[in-house]
């Protein structure tokens, strides 16, 4: 297992986000979470990334234990963030923010990854000197891709890739997200086009006030009538 | 994991409580205390007299006599033995047992009872038991009154206790420093013990539902300070200083505590209602003056205010901080020969009412009782804005502008006008007081209204706890009697000011009475 | 026309030094919204520093040549380790807070220091004649005579501003510092470390005021305890001015400042005694009306 997250809880000022929510992500795995607005999706993967710190649970990364760790620290265990509504770095170049993506990289192949991302986005290769800020939503969340995968990471995690793109545009990032997995890259998925997630998920899981409610292979959930009211209108 | 489809178990869990801890936990630190109270203290005589009058240090002099500090201690010792008391109490004698072993240190003497203290404070501190206060069921009125009269009447007790412990000042007892703060830890130790049982937040409680009443005998109190020991021209002086400071932190509060406005040159509108008062002191009678000078500070409080209007947050703290510099330059440099610069402008007459003058004795009571019974008044009266406006349409505006300026502004709350009205009620209440000031003192220089004047208020009215009624008040004693207490101290005052303020930030940032 | 040429160079040269001060102020804001009064006490402090090993620790005959960088190499590590401590010790523990507490801690650790030096250090208590490890005499153009020390105040602080300006563009800790200024939430995501990050800020902003006192030291020939936060609270003014988090901007409103206090001084009403008035005076124009400064952007781009 790349990940296990066991009974985790959280509150924000009284409020519970998390009630004893458990995952896990087998290695090479992609794992959707589902759910509507609210339910405690984006939290859960804070909670992994170090954003936020779980009041009682506990997180493994290959069986370290990894939720007392700050943001940083999880980093370099090996969890990258792709985090909601892209935060590129606007003001700085498309390199620059790959370079920041592979921050905590001492190795000589940061460049061999450089090269790699502007493989998978052209786009990004052609105008690697231009301001992130001036770049379409599409783009960004290509750059965003990129600047996570530098980081080599065990584990990838995205929240809502496709937010807010064209449909052109959100096929051609969960492409990208089904080229990463047949690559063998493990991935764990926040998405609200349920449809989408559990397509390219193997397993998924359904978040509902912060509990998982429902879990299961991918294509299980999609013939799940209750998943298929709920979630799939 | 499964792979077939599965409902999880909701999973839910009580909240792990640990074991409370063993009430005979704190015998051990609390018998160390008792060990200490009853040891002797320092090892040889103190030179330059005897250790204060009240409290003896002369062990082998007088073995049973426990007076002072040392029953302090007792009473703390025997206290911690109470379950919830124990870490209030213990804290109290730890601080009494720190004040003690430094000012023994100083003289050179060693000390035996102290580090047993200390010790017997630490260990309380350490396995006490912490847990939230009891709530208590409120009484009929029948029986509120005399309790409250008895609280208020307890609290007279203590303010004139704490007011005159350690004497009025280093000729009349060399030990009045450490003996001040000897008793201040004694106090601190008290009040964590009853807040630790409730009984603070039960009596304010009782307080808050019969107002007038309390409000009423809190005032009778004030007045009859004159009658307990602190009933001397000398504490009524330094009674009225405190008076004007609180009542101009009080000002404050409601600028920084209500509405979330840092200002850092709020001395400024003390400064002007001091000079506009001492500018017109021979021209008309004491009343028109301080109106004048109310008026025009609050006038130029609408000036300060007006960027507030553009500017936020830090840049709008800077904002207050340069109009108070530019105030403080101008003064010392006399502009229009209103300030009188370097020289100040002496000679201010002492207020005349009914031919009475109010530096005189009236009565059977101390010269400068008039001053501490206006500026009772004037404290109570700008508490009565303070409390007033704080439960009004304005205040919840206020409010609304210190949480989150744009929700208050989308929620309707006309902003400008309410962060303007914030700094007019503001700086009109700190000219007043600045208008009695400078009749009370009879000179007034610009020198009184610098920067570090403006931190002090501030920090006033962040001891005491922000947006609260008695905070500004709280804070503002202990920061202007601290200094008149400490005098040998006088060289370290500002730089124990600072390391205050920092301690404060870190381990009470929401202030010692917070809402 | 001479006079109005001298008040130029006399604005510049301590528009200079104050920029030196204010690059730390820009910097420490630009990352983490902190005013941080206690900057000024830094400066205050190499200059203690630097005069304390000058007039102790130097034989009286060292040539300036030798006595310079000492007392430059001291004053920075004075005034860094100092900082170091308050950002640990004050600030750090702070993190979270509500927003207030760390702009009174900041006041509260400017008193401190304030204090601590005025009460332990020897003479402080009144102005104290700094060492004069410059060569003596003055360059002359035309009608203008400057110092030498003030020429070099005028050549070394723009110098250092680039030199820094190159490093945080340039630089791996400079990019996270970028990164942490623009986004800090995102920037921990990159495996930034925040108190690195904020460590290192405080680290550079006062190595540049140990400098910056120094040259101060030697060019007014004076320092007094009340220099940190009389300079600080100009050296604020600058950055603001020239819109905070721009290392650029920080010089060129630095040297704005110097100049306004200086041909205030001289033309304004009031004279001398009114110049501190109108710099503030300034400082409130520029709040109010371009908060962004000469070159901040009007709003944090994101995207």
């Amino acid at each position: 297992m790349t990940l296990v997250a066991e009974r985790l809880f959280m509150s924000f000022g009284g409020l519970l986000a998390l009630d004893g929510v458990s995952l896990t992500v087998p290695d090479g795995g992609v794992v959707g979470l589902i759910g509507t607005n609210g339910a405690g999706k984006s939290t859960v993967l804070k909670a992994v990334s170090g954003l936020l710190r779980p009041h009682r649970g506990e997180i493994r990364l290959r069986g370290r234990p990894i939720h007392h760790l700050p943001a940083h620290a999880v980093l370099a265990a090996g969890v990258a963030h792709c985090p909601e509504g892209r935060r590129l770095f606007a003001g700085m170049t498309v390199e620059e923010n790959l370079r920041l993506g592979g921050h905590l990289r001492r190795d000589r192949h940061v460049a061999k990854d450089m090269a790699r991302v502007y493989d998978l986005f052209p786009v990004l290769g052609e105008r690697r000197t231009q301001r992130a800020g001036l770049f379409s939503g599409g783009e960004q969340q290509m750059l965003a891709i990129g600047r996570a995968l530098m980081a080599r990471p065990a584990l990838l995690m995205f929240d809502e890739p496709t937010m807010g793109l064209s449909p052109i545009m959100i096929r051609r990032i969960l492409d990208t997200i089904a080229l990463l997995r047949n690559q063998g890259t493990t991935i764990l998925m926040v998405e609200q086009n349920a449809l989408a997630a559990l397509m390219l998920a193997d397993h998924g899981y359904v978040i509902d006030l912060g509990r998982t409610t429902m879990s299961g292979p991918g294509t299980d959930l999609l013939a799940d009538p209750r998943v298929r009211a709920a979630y799939l209108g | 994991m499964t792979s077939s489809f599965v409902r999880d178990r909701p999973v839910t869990e009580a909240p792990s409580r640990r074991e409370p801890r063993p009430a005979w936990r704190s015998a051990p630190g609390a018998a160390l205390v008792l060990l200490g109270a009853l040891s002797p203290w320092a090892s040889a005589v103190i030179p330059g007299g005897a250790y204060p009058g009240l409290a003896t240090l002369q062990f082998f002099d007088a073995p049973y006599l426990v007076t002072g500090f040392r029953l302090h201690l007792l009473l703390l010792g025997l206290a911690a033995l109470l379950p919830r008391a124990s870490r209030a109490a213990g804290a109290g004698a730890a601080v009494i047992a720190l004040v003690h072993i430094a000012f023994l240190a100083a003289l050179g003497v060693l000390s035996f009872g102290g580090p047993v203290t200390l010790a017997g404070g630490a260990l309380l501190i350490w396995l006490g038991r912490r847990e939230p206060a009891p709530e208590w069921k409120l009484p009929s009125r029948a029986l509120a009154w005399p309790i409250l009269v008895a609280a208020f009447a307890a609290l007279l007790w203590a303010v004139s206790a704490m007011l005159t412990a350690g004497g009025q000042s280093r000729a009349t007892n060399p030990h009045g420093g450490a003996e001040f703060l000897s008793f201040l830890g004694f106090a601190v130790g008290l009040f964590g013990i009853l807040s630790a049982y409730g009984v603070l937040s039960w009596l304010s409680a009782l307080a808050e539902r019969h107002r007038a009443f309390s409000l009423t005998v809190l005032l009778a109190c004030a007045m009859l300070l004159p009658l307990t020991e602190a009933g001397t021209g000398y504490w009524m002086t330094v009674a009225s200083t405190i008076g004007i400071y609180a009542a101009t932190a009080i000002g404050l509060n409601i600028v920084v505590g209500l509405a979330g406005l840092l200002d850092l040159g709020y001395v400024a509108f003390l400064g002007i209602g001091a000079f506009t008062a001492a500018n017109l002191a021979h021209v008309v009678s004491f009343p028109v003056a301080a109106l004048a000078g109310a008026v025009v500070a609050g006038l130029l409080g609408v000036v300060v205010g007006a960027p507030t209007l553009r500017v936020r947050g830090d840049y709008l703290a800077i904002v207050t901080l340069a109009f108070g510099e530019i105030f403080f330059r101008a003064a010392q440099n006399d502009i229009g020969g209103l300030t009188g610069g370097a020289n100040s402008i002496p000679g201010i007459p002492p207020i005349t009412l009914f031919g009475q003058g109010f530096d005189q004795p009236v009565g059977g009571l101390p010269a400068g009782f008039l001053y501490y019974a206006l500026t009772v008044l004037l404290v109570a009266g700008t508490m009565a804005v303070l409390a007033n406006l704080k439960h009004s349409r304005t205040g919840r505006a206020w409010l609304a502008i210190r949480e989150d300026e744009d929700v208050a502004r989308a929620m309707g709350v006309r902003t400008g006008r309410a962060k303007i009205l914030a700094f007019l009620v503001g700086a009109t209440l700190a000219g007043l007081a600045g208008a009695v000031f400078a009749h009370k003192l009879g000179t007034v220089g610009y020198e009184s209204f610098d920067f570090s004047e403006s931190v002090t208020l501030l920090a006033a009215v962040i001891l005491g706890g922000m947006g609260t009624v008695p905070g500004a008040l709280v804070g503002a004693s202990l920061l202007f009697v601290l200094p008149e207490k400490l005098r040998e101290f006088s060289d370290y005052r500002l730089m124990l000011f600072g390391l205050a303020l920092i301690l404060i930030m870190r381990f009470r940032p929401k202030g010692l009475v917070s809402s | 026309m001479s006079t109005l040429a001298q008040q130029i160079v006399n604005g510049l040269v301590l528009g200079a030094l104050i920029g030196l001060i204010a690059l730390g102020y820009t910097m420490l804001y630009g990352i983490v919204q902190l005013i941080n009064f206690a900057h000024g006490e830094v400066f205050m402090v190499g200059a203690f520093g630097a005069h304390f090993v000058s007039l102790r620790l130097l034989p009286a005959d060292t040539p300036w040549y030798t006595a310079l960088p000492v007392m430059c190499v001291t004053a920075v590590a004075v005034s860094v380790a100092v900082a170091v401590a308050v950002e640990r010790l004050a600030y750090r523990p702070l993190r979270g807070a509500h927003k207030l507490a760390p702009l009174i801690t900041a006041l509260g650790v400017s008193i401190l220091l304030q204090e601590v030096v005025r009460v332990f250090y020897p003479g402080a208590t009144a102005p104290l004649a700094f060492p004069r490890a410059f060569p003596d005499g003055h360059l002359v153009l035309g009608p203008v005579t400057v110092l030498w020390t003030g020429v070099l105040a005028l050549a070394v602080a723009p110098l250092l501003a680039a030199a820094l300006h190159l490093y945080v563009e340039r630089s791996r800790l400079g990019r996270a510092m970028r990164a942490t200024a623009q986004d800090p939430e995102t920037a921990r995501l990159m495996g930034i470390d925040p108190d690195r990050v904020i460590l290192a800020t405080f680290v550079l902003g006062a190595a540049l005021a140990g400098v910056g006192a120094v040259l101060y030291g030697i060019h007014y020939t004076q320092i007094d305890t009340a220099i940190g936060f009389q300079n600080g609270i100009f050296a604020f003014t600058a950055a603001v001015l020239g819109g905070i988090g721009s290392i650029r901007g920080a010089m060129l409103g630095a040297l704005s400042i110097g100049l306004v206090k200086s041909l205030a001084g001289q033309y304004a009403w009031g004279g001398a005694q009114y110049d501190y008035v109108w710099v503030f005076a300034l400082l409130i124009l520029v709040l109010m009306f371009r908060p962004q400064g000469f070159l901040g952007r009007p709003e944090r781009v994101r995207a």
